[in-house]
């Protein structure tokens, strides 16, 4: 996973490893905004973000001693930012067992692809956030490890528990779940709260 | 061109998941196919809105982001096991140490409750004057019980519809009571006069409180003397310096005085706190009678038990059932008549007049120090105290985390907290009494009391905090996990020190002291200085593409 426009703070890590406080308050700075966007997006309410981003940072700032300096900072914060998002998620459990089954069985139809385009162009960042927030866990959840996060198919088939080969399929199922969300904006998707 | 492309295949192609050889094909068929052409395209501006839509900053970073969070908290998991483990040695120790005893020698005096919890509360001695203290208890446990849930369920709290129901509940619990209002009297003077009826309740706060007429229900009652020559259909409840009960009483009389003077009648139980208990001859109570004293003299008739602790006391009259007493001296005398059995324990033998009809015996205890047995509930009692207080400080600087960094922080200026410590130990009770010599001070005295208590039971919290600092070093800024740590290897580290004979409360007013000192100066510094906006974070955010 790259995290493009983010400049590693390399030397900072260094210092929070060591137990400098001003370094850890210096990375929680650069990346607090960046992680609560991410949960945000990922999480039903505006109270599971914030909850999700005060955790994560704490569970950073305690495993930082095991974060390896070689890889990237941002690739590293993301992966557990998207763990712990995606286990709070599944601590919902009915919801999730009963979407598992959804996503294996549900046919996928085919785009007319003028109309999707017509639909694709006449959506707006706003519309696409509200559709997202109308979205099945997984689907929201797989959409934003991918085209927020630019997480890798291997990295989003880790975190969401399923195979490599699964993950185009999480992925296009989702796309097509944004789409009746934008078609039909009024209607609230199973599983989706805010 | 064959058939369309996939989908999924375009997707795949896009995202650069589709195996070299294949995606050369699908790269020959668009330039053919226009639909799958502009199925790509269409699925790639999707993609390009969804990360837009995604990366767009819409909010800002909420307020209490602002702050670093603080460590996490499994380090500390440890300390919720120690905490439970202390807590659960504590009430086993009560229950063996205290109340098996306690049940044991209350059966032998008479009591007979085999359950002494049902018995403190739902039977005669101890009924209707409990009952405020137990509701008091209840509503303490209650809100500690929901200030560690809100703090264990605060993510669950804030959805709008738990806050409702939350401040619905709380909202509940604030509404006034309803049908039972009572008479409330305030004055300098309050009589009520012989022919005078109030069919009700009866509050009074007064600095002199008369009840010449009847009271059809109870008498609570606060002022300097209280003097019931009327008649109260209920139970009588006093806080008070005199009371004098020459009247009727129908229920029972529950005290907090400097003396009593008993000469009429109480139809059931008498539980009395004074410094001098009197009973004349002309007084009948029907019930037990228990009293905490310093001298009790007994020459009217009590239908029950006699349960006292007492230094002196003195006893010409009735007791129809057991007496059990402990204290340094005891007298029958002559006209003394006990029916059930007698048990005094004390330093000096009683004094018992031959004329005396006592039912069985006198059985004398020798009083003495059991330095084994002492030791043993001594130390029970401070593992008690001390599970209690960790506890307490885990919850108190878990919830006021910023107070208790405050509060740590000024306590650093020794001679600063050390001064205002010693002018809040001293002060505040004096302020107390002056308070409580005016009527309308006695609620405000009462308050400030109770915040000095607890203020006065903080203060080791903060030491601790303190005194953690120094064996752990400093707690970093905004970790609240941190300093609670601290505070509580400092508490444990200054109830060892405690526990030291001697040089033990001579540290325990130091820490008392140096922590009310500090909590003071806290208190003082927030209350000057105004508040400020949060920092909010001044680097450039960090986000993804």
């Amino acid at each position: 996973m790259s995290a493009p426009g983010i400049r590693e703070p390399a030397e900072a890590v260094q210092r929070a490893q060591a137990g400098d406080a001003e370094a850890w308050g210096e990375i929680y700075r650069q990346f607090a905004p960046a992680i609560f966007r991410f949960c945000r997006r990922a999480l039903p309410t505006r109270e599971d973000a914030e909850d999700a981003t005060t955790e994560i940072f704490m569970k950073v700032r305690g495993k930082i001693g095991l974060y390896d300096p070689s890889r990237s900072f941002s690739a590293w914060l993301y992966k557990v930012s998207a763990n712990h998002c995606w286990d709070m998620l599944r601590r919902r459990k009915g919801r999730q067992d009963k979407e598992t089954e959804d996503v294996a069985e549900l046919p996928l139809a085919h785009p007319e692809p003028g109309q999707l385009e017509r639909l694709i162009e006449q959506s707006t960042s706003e519309q696409v956030r509200g559709a997202l927030e109308r979205l099945q866990p997984r689907a929201r959840m797989a959409l934003v490890l991918r085209y927020y996060s630019e997480m890798s198919y291997e990295e989003i088939a880790e975190t969401l528990k399923v195979r490599r080969a699964f993950v185009g399929v999480v992925l296009l199922r989702a796309r097509h779940e944004l789409r009746q969300a934008l078609e039909r904006p009024g209607e609230l998707a199973a599983g989706g709260t805010r | 061109m064959g058939k369309h492309l996939e989908e999924m295949t375009c997707l795949l192609y896009l995202e650069g998941e589709l195996e070299r050889a294949r995606a050369r094909e699908v790269s020959a068929h668009t330039q053919e196919c226009s639909a799958c052409r502009t199925l790509l395209r269409t699925l790639e501006h999707e993609s390009r809105l969804l990360t837009r839509a995604m990366i767009e900053e819409d909010e800002p970073l909420p307020e209490r982001l602002a702050a670093l969070p603080g460590r996490s908290g499994p380090p500390l998991h440890w300390i919720w096991g120690a905490v439970l483990g202390l807590a659960a040695t504590g009430v086993y120790g009560l229950y063996t140490g205290y109340l098996e005893p306690l049940v044991g020698r209350l059966d032998e005096v008479g009591f007979g409750g085999s359950d002494v919890i049902s018995m403190l509360i739902f039977q005669g001695a101890f009924w209707k004057g409990w009952q405020s203290m137990i509701s008091l208890i209840q509503i303490l446990a209650m809100v500690t019980l929901a200030g560690t849930g809100v703090l264990l369920g605060r993510k669950w709290l804030r959805r709008p519809s738990a806050a409702l129901v939350l401040s619905s509940f709380c909202a509940l619990l604030a509404l006034p009571g309803g049908a039972g209002a009572a008479e409330v009297r305030h004055a300098q003077i309050y009589t009520l006069h012989k022919d005078e009826v109030i069919k009700n309740d009866l509050y009074v706060g007064a600095g002199k409180v008369r009840i010449d007429g009847t009271v059809d229900g109870d008498l609570v009652a606060a002022g300097e003397s209280v003097d019931v020559d009327g008649h109260v259909t209920g139970d009588v409840i006093a806080f008070t310096k005199n009371l004098r009960i020459a009247g009727k009483v129908d229920g029972s009389v529950r005290v907090f005085a400097n003396t009593l003077v008993l000469s009429g009648a109480v139809g059931r139980n008498v539980t009395s706190f004074s410094e001098v208990f009197d009973q004349d001859s002309a007084s009948q109570i029907n019930g037990g009678l228990t009293a905490f004293s310093n001298s009790i003299s007994l020459d009217g008739k009590t239908g029950r038990d006699f349960l006292a602790f007492a230094n002196n006391t003195t006893l010409s009259g009735f007791i129809g059932g057991n007496m059990k007493l402990r204290g340094k001296a005891l007298s029958i005398g002559s006209t003394a008549q006990i029916q059930g059995s007698a048990k005094f324990s004390g330093r000096e033998p009683a004094e018992v007049s031959a004329q005396a009809k006592l039912g069985s015996p006198l059985v004398f205890e020798q009083y003495r120090e059991e330095p084994r047995r002492w030791a043993s509930h001594h130390y029970g009692f401070q593992l008690i105290w001390a599970a209690g207080t960790l506890l307490f400080g885990l919850v108190f600087f878990l919830v006021l985390p910023e107070f208790g960094r405050e509060a740590a922080g000024a306590g650093q200026r020794y001679g600063e907290s050390f001064g205002m410590g010693l002018l809040m130990l001293v002060g505040v009770p004096i302020a107390f009494g002056i308070a409580c010599i005016t009527l309308i001070g006695i609620p405000l005295g009462i308050a400030a009391m109770a915040l000095w208590l607890g203020m006065l039971y903080c203060a080791q919290l903060v030491v601790g905090a303190i005194v953690g600092g120094w064996i752990l070093g400093a707690a970093p800024a905004g970790n609240a996990w941190a300093l609670t740590e601290r505070m509580l290897l400092g508490v444990v580290a200054i109830r060892l020190v405690i526990l030291v004979p001697h040089l033990g409360g001579l540290a325990h007013l130091a820490v008392i002291l140096w922590g009310l000192g500090a909590i003071t100066l806290a208190v003082y510094k927030r209350f000057q200085k105004e508040t400020p906006a949060l920092p909010l974070p001044a680097a450039p955010a960090a986000q993804p593409a």
